[in-house]
């Protein structure tokens, strides 16, 4: 009987058109994403292959995610059908055992859906064979790559999630639960998300995401790329408990399923429903009833009350429902947990202003697409599903209250769930004693914002659900739908009047509010007003009403229902967006240059074979003096300027031609040479322009150039403007606007698959250390050496203008503000302008002035900067050599960037990573340290400043990090410091993973973020812990002292390497230590440290004995993470920590001791009563299983 | 006003032709539609509640058309589905009030007084605050003619609406229709003959999607008079009868078979002659050969 049921499924549903859809998206969608350039939502990158093992299996287990929605669809409905179609009592009255009907059912279903998944194996298969596909970037094809993950991944997904459904189908007969339980599933996924934010939550988040995609990024998130390319993730550890975890739950569905399901039609149990005893007696003789005459009132004003009427019985229907109840309940609860865990930076969290509660209330967002997508559907059936469509399709209403309530009943639920958030948003930010409410950013951000999107989706998701007729395809169609929307720009559909509701308000900033985005994004919410007023319209016409549902019929008889006020709103509706459309268009593509990134990068090779091989090395005057006279219009976002460089001919050769080059379009008024010059040849495009001098520059000679130049914001876009000139917080620096001198390598594309696509040949990221280019400029390009500076800008009177250099003077003139800046000294040619309505900090450390400029409540934690300032001024100033400024400035600017950027005595700050930032006892100081790192560029790139060659951003940002950090070591608890540097292990780990080209050794290191900051951290800690700070610092000192100021004007005649500041890290380093500079600067290199049994035992003198079976393994990589073990020779620390009086962890014991194999046991004597402990305990060492390193002791009694 | 269906087609997707060129003229007063399930009554009324479209022919209501003008045609509407439900977590009262302002009925007072009226008419009133989702079938039923009733509709619809009713509801709907009012055109589709016999002054017959009478059912009665004749036989005499005879029934009394023939005279001289009533009439227009 069982195996009939289950052919009977199957070829039941075999023959079911939607089966086949199923197969057909899942077929599809694989082939168009690797066969496009979508290919690159993967990441990777070049090292990475786009089959790479790890890619397959982190996109099909992504896929059973995506497509939750088919799983719930085919499993769910198994048992529910009978129901749906009335044919539950034919089912159960003929003598099938409940057993074998129910896992008939299943195991059908669970074939069919195993079918339907199996699609994607055969998509990537088509999908790696396309012609578009490039074999470089391809591994050669192998089955068991596509099967392995299937098998281990994408079938226990299935199984659990088809279980789950099932049981929840099967149990309470209602196809909404199913929507429930797609949130559930959801919610879990995204709770385990919130978990991996913090690193020791990890593995309870790896275990907890039921679809295992968490897991799998938690098993392979230090896999290099070679790791990627080879290996398949094995069903073992972590991964082998989750996929446990999760079958046995699915496993229990089903047992529960079993018991739980009666096999009666009439259904007893949980919900029983009160039957109604009726009078049989009635009190009123209903034939002396007389139905009274009434008046029909059919006008438009009825027509109004039908609608809002409906729209509120709609509204309150539907948030009674239970499915609806649970969206908003979980939704809220997951809001709250992210409310909790929110915005975290290095570990801190932020401080609930209303910025960053907005922030966390968006985790609200998808639920918000869940309801619109489920009631979407749930509301067009509505009459249908409980039959009463033809009652209620007889009334004499318009066609369009029917659905235009249904729409005004969804934007009542929208805007009540609003109110919800509001209430969930300022009852956090009062709980944590924040009462600073801004409610007109919350009805701004929700009332405005969110509801104009949510009206176009729900619109959408209508129009989708009335044009295919079915619930769950549309469902699915709308799915569909947001993923590819997700994908389009990679597709190069990019363009704002093409990608739906483009509409974006942006990043909320407390310093900008949200800026010149309300003006972007109401005119293209106009226009996709415009758009879904039509399909409105459309749906509205072709609606179902009455018992035609093929779209045929329905199609036919639309021209009886195009009535007048239909046609009337769809001329509008067309006019809304016809007029707007141009508008925007005239601003895209007329006001500004509209180029897609295809184009771009088409641009970007034109400008590199026209410009490149002509004029890299064309010999160029050097700036030595900059004066520019600024002035900005905050509130028109424009600006313009006027000023003057002097240049110098610093070379052996005579200089005939100028290059000189805008990197925006700016409109440039005016440009001269003192000695005039002619045009020789202009790419306006590029903003290149060839001047030929009319009295050529001998070596030494110098000239003046003097320019004009405006920025005008005339489309609403302004993208010239960009965020750099906004209401308040203007911040840009001199490469924005102002011309430079010489080709610039910037402008080049740097991708090698973009670079490959466009005929272009494969570049380095960095000139060499050899390369006497390279040494004769610096990190701010070879526009200048040391330069001298003046500025002045004027401003709106309410704010302050801030430049590099000394205040001069500060004066008014008409309506406007101006302050002047001069720098006393020779200054590197990096400047910022920076415009804000400020409030000042001031302090004093010796006669250095210290200035904080803030935004108005952004005072938490100005103390913490003002320490930072003096704290590392007095330990760099002690340590290095003396600060050579007078003055030493922070200035805040918005968070859409978050940066903190060190200019001469000048630091423009973010407000999004240290002023909003709530740093607790046990949190690392990350305002101090932020502050103390861009302090210590003041010496690290303003005093010391690197070549522009490969591994220069260890002299400028890994020294940074090194002078930050020991500075925070002295003003912090180790376990804070110990905390700190596991995340910058993390860090470096999953940074090298993501590595695009190839990983450097830090002495090579080509700009990578997760390499200077990350590891320099991590290696220039562990010398010190090594050799000791005294002996690094006195080495920088002498580095300081000899390459002061470098350039081609220095006594060294060149800017200094990695291998200059090598030389004296070595030279300060013991011999029997010699080999750590190897080790940590000029190679890959890993340990594998881990603590294999740890014991104890109690002597009889009161003292304790410990001994501990250590593995240890040394590993150098090459640049892919191919690695291999060597030679161990190592000094390790070991350590035993024992309680303090609090009852905290305390170390009682750390010491190097020297390992030369992989397996050693050790025995060591203690004082007090030890708790734990291991090798390498507070991780000095690049290990990355860093959480084995330390284990729990056992007692063992002496015999 | 007279409801004229002309020359009225229509085939459904999967081939079926539910509507065979069904011409009809209703004038007001009750009618009655008979016939058997699947004989086309459903898609009939369907298409003149505006629910369904036709393939070719024409509806007319007066002098709305009623396959374009459906707007006008809903105004004056009351119908009741063959088979409908409602939303089971709403009381009679609200929903019936909700669906008055559909209907157009802005008044409160009016509305209130109406839907007031209509329950207790249709004997919901006890149960007028309870959640549709526990009335039995006979009670759904009777808020489905309450609301077929709301707004004084000129034409109403009713679709096998005593289906699901015990007889004495049976009878109560029955005399409610009857009250309606010789103003008002009633259209009863049934496949219970004695609906039609009690309540109606015109009738037609339909089976297949083909009108097979349309007219009064005395002159129907009146034109098989003395054509109807009795006979008990055994049950496997069953099969040769209907072969060697014109056969319209065949009903089971005590156990075996008593056929109704449809002859000018006693077939064989067995047959006992009965008079003719309404259902003679349907059996003979939808068996006989």
């Amino acid at each position: 009987m069982l195996l009939e049921i289950i052919k009977f499924e199957w070829a039941y549903r075999k023959g079911r058109p939607a089966t086949w859809l199923y197969f057909a998206i899942i077929l599809i969608i694989p082939i168009i994403l690797v066969s496009t350039d979508a290919i690159k939502i993967m990441g990777g990158g070049e090292q990475t292959k786009e089959n790479s093992p790890a890619g397959i299996a982190s996109l099909e287990i992504a896929f059973t995610y995506l497509f939750v929605m088919i799983t719930s669809a085919v499993m769910g409905v198994a048992v529910l059908r009978d129901f749906e179609f009335n044919t539950e009592a034919l089912m159960f009255s003929t003598p099938i055992k409940k057993f074998d009907y129910l896992f008939g059912r299943f195991v059908g279903s669970f074939m069919v859906l195993i079918l339907i998944f199996f699609a994607m194996i055969l998509g990537f298969t088509i999908g790696e064979f396309m012609p578009s596909r490039d074999v470089t970037k391809l591994l050669p094809y192998s089955f068991w790559h596509y099967l392995q993950p299937f098998l281990v991944l994408v079938l226990p997904n299935l199984f659990f999630t088809g279980a789950f459904f099932f049981a929840g189908g099967a149990l309470t007969r209602k196809t909404v639960i199913i929507y429930t339980q797609g949130i559930i599933l959801f919610v879990l996924y995204s709770i385990s998300q919130n978990l991996m934010g913090d690193i020791d939550n990890r593995e309870m988040g790896a275990l907890l995401d039921p679809f295992g995609i968490r897991t799998f990024g938690y098993v392979t998130r230090y896999w290099t790329p070679a790791q990627k390319n080879t290996m398949l993730v094995p069903l073992e550890g972590i991964m082998l408990y989750n996929r446990l975890l999760w079958m046995g739950i699915g496993v229990l569905a089903l047992v529960i399923t079993y018991f739980g399901f009666s096999f009666n039609v009439v259904r007893s149990g949980l919900f029983k429903k009160k039957a109604i005893v009726e009078d049989k007696q009635p009190k009123i003789k209903p034939e002396l009833v007389k139905i009274p005459l009434v008046t029909q009132h059919l006008n438009g004003w009825t027509v109004i009350q039908q609608t809002l009427r409906n729209a509120w019985f709609y509204a309150k229907m539907s948030i009674r429902e239970v499915p609806f109840l649970t969206i908003v309940i979980a939704g809220v609860c997951l809001l709250i947990s992210a409310l909790i865990n929110s915005n975290e930076t290095f570990g801190v969290k932020s401080i609930p202003n209303t910025g960053n509660v907005l922030g966390s209330l968006g985790n609200f967002t998808p639920f918000l697409y869940a309801i619109a997508l489920t009631y979407a559907g749930e509301l067009i059936w509505k009459e249908r599903v409980v039959k009463f469509n033809l009652i209620n399709d007889a009334m004499p209403v318009p066609d369009f209250v029917g659905i235009l309530s249904k729409f005004i009943a969804m934007i009542i639920i929208y805007c009540g769930i609003f109110a919800v958030l509001i209430l969930v948003g300022i009852t956090v930010q009062a709980i944590q004693g924040y009462f600073d409410f801004q409610l007109p950013i919350y009805f701004e951000h929700f009332y405005f914002g969110q509801l104009v999107s949510m009206v176009f989706y729900t619109i959408l998701f209508f129009f989708i659900q009335i044009m295919v007729n079915d619930k769950f395809v549309g469902i699915a169609i709308s799915i569909l739908f947001l993923i590819l929307q997700g994908v389009m720009s990679y597709l190069g559909v990019e363009h704002s009047m093409l990608s739906f509701a483009s509409g974006d308000l942006g990043n909320f900033s407390d310093m900008n509010l949200y800026g010149h985005f309300v003006k972007t994004f109401s005119w293209l919410s106009i226009y996709w007003l415009g758009f879904t007023m039509i399909i409105f319209a459309v749906a509205t016409t072709l609606s179902v009403r009455g018992t035609e549902e093929l779209l045929k019929t329905r199609w036919l008889m639309s021209r009886h229902r195009f009535t007048k006020q239909i046609a009337t709103f769809s001329i509008l509706a067309l006019m809304i967006f016809i007029f707007s459309g141009a508008y925007v268009y005239y601003n895209t593509n007329i006001l500004e240059k509209y180029q897609n990134s295809k184009d771009g990068q088409k641009d970007q090779a034109l400008y590199e074979k026209t410009l490149k091989a002509k004029y890299e090395f064309m010999n160029q005057p050097k700036i030595v003096e900059s004066d520019i006279k600024v002035e900005l219009y905050p509130t028109k976002r424009s600006m313009s300027a006027d000023g003057f460089y002097y240049l110098k001919n610093k070379s052996a050769q005579t200089i005939k031609e100028v290059y000189i080059m805008f990197n925006r379009p700016v409109n440039v008024k005016e440009l001269a040479f003192s000695g005039g010059a002619k045009i020789k040849q202009q790419w306006k495009d590029w903003g290149v322009t060839i001047y030929t001098l009319n009295k050529p520059m001998l070596p030494q000679d110098s000239i003046k150039l003097s320019f004009k130049i405006s920025v005008d914001s005339k489309s609403f876009l302004s993208g010239m403007a960009g965020t750099s000139l906004v209401y308040n917080g203007t911040f840009f620096n001199n490469s924005a606007y102002f011309p430079s001198i010489g080709y610039e390598e910037g402008g080049e594309l740097s991708s090698e698959d973009d670079r490959k696509k466009q005929g272009l040949k494969p570049k380095e990221r960095m000139m060499e250390q050899s390369d006497k280019r390279g040494l004769s400029q610096n990190l701010f390009g070879d526009d200048g050496d040391w330069i001298r500076f003046q500025m002045t800008i004027g401003t709106e009177p309410d704010q302050t203008a801030i430049a590099p250099g000394y205040l001069q003077k500060t004066y008014l003139k008409g309506n406007r503000k101006y302050f002047s800046y001069k720098m006393d000294r020779p200054m590197v040619n990096f400047y910022a302008v920076v415009s804000a309505r400020y409030e000042v900090m001031r302090d004093k450390w010796k006669d250095v002035n210290l200035e904080i400029y803030y935004n108005k409540g952004h005072d938490k934690n100005l103390g913490r900067m003002m320490d930072g300032l003096k704290k590392s001024l007095e330990y760099y100033s002690k340590s290095f050599s003396p600060f050579q400024f007078r003055q030493m400035r922070i200035m805040e600017f918005p968070k859409y960037a978050s940066f903190a950027q060190s200019f001469a005595n000048t630091v423009p700050f973010s407000e999004g990573i240290g002023f909003v930032l709530d740093v607790k006892e046990k949190d690392p100081n990350i305002p101090f340290y932020v502050t103390a790192h861009e302090t210590a560029h003041q010496w690290w790139g303003h005093q010391v400043t690197e070549a522009n060659v490969k591994g220069g951003s260890m002299l400028s940002e890994s020294m940074s990090e090194y002078s930050a950090l020991m500075v925070m070591k002295h003003n912090s608890k180790p376990e804070v410091m110990q905390k700190f540097m596991k995340i910058n292990l993390d860090q470096y780990l999953a940074g090298r993973s993501l590595e695009t080209k190839k990983e450097m050794p830090l002495s090579q290191v080509e700009g990578q973020q997760y390499i200077h900051y990350n590891k320099g951290s991590l290696c220039m800690y562990a010398l010190q812990d090594y050799i000791g700070e005294d002996r690094i610092n006195s080495a920088l000192s002498q580095y300081i002292k000899d390459w002061q100021y470098p350039g081609p004007d220095h006594s060294k005649g060149r800017y200094p390497t990695s291998t200059d500041l090598i030389g004296y890290l070595k030279t300060a380093t013991p011999d029997s230590l010699k080999y750590l500079i190897k080790d940590l600067f000029e190679t890959i290199t890993l340990y594998e440290n881990k603590v294999e049994k740890a014991e104890y035992i109690q002597n009889k003198d009161k003292t304790f004995e410990v001994t501990l079976t250590l593995n240890s393994e040394k590993f150098r990589a090459d640049s892919s993470g191919n690695q291999v073990p060597i030679k161990l020779n190592e000094w390790i620390d070991v350590g035993v920590y024992g309680k303090d009086a609090k009852g905290e962890d305390k170390l009682i014991y750390l010491k190097k001791h020297h390992f030369t194999k992989k397996d050693n046991v050790l025995k060591i004597k203690v004082k007090e009563e030890p708790i734990k402990a291991g090798i390498d305990p507070i991780n000095i060492l690049i290990d990355r299983h860093s959480s084995d390193n330390v284990k729990i002791l056992s007692k063992k009694e002496v015999v | 006003m007279q409801l004229t269906i002309t020359n009225l087609n229509k085939t459904y997707d999967n081939g079926v032709q539910a509507l065979k060129d069904v011409s009809l003229t209703i004038n007001q007063g009750m009618f009655g539609l008979l016939g058997p399930n699947g004989a086309g009554k459903s898609s009939l009324m369907r298409t003149i509640a505006t629910l369904q479209e036709a393939d070719s022919g024409s509806i007319s209501l007066g002098d709305i058309n009623v396959l374009t003008q459906k707007e006008e045609v809903r105004k004056t509407l009351g119908y009741l589905p063959q088979e409908f439900g409602v939303y089971p977590k709403i009381d009679a009262v609200t929903l019936l009030n909700h669906l008055a302002v559909l209907k157009g009925i802005t008044n409160t007072k009016e509305r209130k007084n109406l839907v007031e009226s209509l329950l207790q008419k249709t004997n919901l009133w006890e149960s007028r605050n309870k959640n549709l989702g526990g009335f039995s079938g006979g009670m759904k039923q009777r808020f489905g003619i309450a609301q077929a009733l709301l707004a004084n509709p000129k034409l109403i619809i009713v679709d096998e609406p005593t289906a699901g009713l015990d007889p004495a509801e049976r009878n109560r709907f029955l005399n409610l229709l009857s009250e309606l009012g010789e103003n008002t055109v009633v259209i009863l589709s049934t496949h219970i003959v004695d609906d039609v016999k009690e309540l109606c002054s015109d009738m037609a017959i339909i089976n297949k999607g083909q009108v097979l009478y349309k007219g009064n059912p005395f002159e129907a009665i009146e034109a098989i008079h003395g054509k109807i004749w009795r006979k008990r036989i055994k049950k496997e005499e069953l099969v040769d009868y209907r072969i060697s005879h014109n056969v319209i029934s065949d009903r089971l009394i005590a156990g075996s078979p008593v056929i109704h023939v449809l002859s000018e005279n006693n077939p064989d001289g067995t047959f006992e002659a009965v008079s003719a009533d309404l259902e003679d009439v349907y059996f003979g227009k939808i068996f006989s050969n």
